[in-house]
């Protein structure tokens, strides 16, 4: 049998909100710097993300290669980039860096040296800090 | 962690030109799905699907082919399957596509949905069919692979020549 009128329970009224993010930052900036030890002729910007996006086609295919992957400053003169990638491609991105080896049958190498998904905490380097 | 795990993947050959039948060999598709593989996932996915990559079974006239790889990266190998292009084989290319029918655990749940899978293709065939002689041919593939009623004491034998 049914019970009889039942009181709606009162609900408070809510004073706050939680949100949690799991999932972070939606990209990841890194800040790279290119090693050529022959003093040959510089990558300019556009050779430059050719050569970010022929490291990830070798090392992940053309599914790597169409990771979105961004320039976002480039200085000629020490060969030293911000790149900015989507969160889910960092892996795939530092991977094919780091197993780059050449660029126009030339020795080089990828040195990463500061990683954040906040661009703001690249400004500053406790590594450089002069105590 | 006690056994490796795999994935099986069925999938069947469709190509136009009939010539290509006679070029479906292990090698050569096996050669051509690493090839696509490679393409797609680089050098990494093609290590890692190679790790226990084998092609388990091959028909040549029903163009059905039985891939295995390991169950962790089975999505990097059914996601370059639609890469395929052609098969090569005794320096011959033919254009050819790779449809993915069933991806099972084991041989055995590949070889279940093959069975199936083939009965209803006879059943189809059967309705598309033009000639009287080939009627009566596929008349007889579909009775031989179904339940006869006539002997219920004999063991009940599924009569399974799916794969003919």
């Amino acid at each position: 049998r049914p019970a009889g009128s039942m009181e709606t329970p009162e609900v408070p009224a809510a004073t706050y909100e939680r949100r949690v993010v799991r999932s972070g930052a939606e990209h990841h900036y890194l800040r790279v710097r290119l090693e050529l030890p022959d003093g040959g002729a510089r990558p300019s910007v556009a050779q430059f993300k050719q050569l970010v996006v022929s490291a990830l086609r070798e090392l992940h295919g053309e599914v790597g290669a169409a990771l979105p992957v961004d320039v976002l400053t480039y200085e000629e003169k020490t060969l030293s980039a911000i790149l900015r990638v989507i969160s889910s491609g960092l892996v795939k991105l530092w991977s094919a860096l780091t197993l780059l080896g050449f660029y126009q049958n030339r020795r080089c190498a990828f040195r990463v040296l500061q990683t954040s998904p906040f661009l703001l905490a690249l400004s500053g380097n406790s590594r450089e800090l002069v105590l | 962690m006690v056994r490796f795990k795999n994935r099986y993947v069925l999938c069947e050959v469709v190509s136009e030109d009939p010539r290509c039948r006679q070029c479906i060999e292990d090698r050569a598709v096996s050669l051509a799905v690493r090839d696509a593989i490679g393409r797609v996932h680089g050098d990494y996915g093609l290590a890692c699907c190679s790790i226990s990559f084998t092609v388990k079974y091959l028909n040549a006239y029903t163009g059905t082919v039985l891939l295995r790889c390991r169950k962790d990266f089975y999505r990097l190998l059914c996601s370059a399957l639609p890469f395929v292009r052609q098969l090569e084989g005794r320096n011959q290319r033919y254009p050819c596509a790779l449809r993915t029918l069933h991806v099972g655990g084991t041989i055995r749940t590949c070889q279940k949905f093959l069975i199936q899978y083939n009965r209803r293709q006879l059943l189809m065939l059967l309705q598309n069919c033009t000639n009287e002689e080939e009627r009566r041919c596929i008349q007889k593939s579909v009775l031989s692979c179904s339940l006869t009623e006539e002997q219920p004491q004999s063991g009940d034998e599924d009569d399974d020549d799916g794969i003919e």
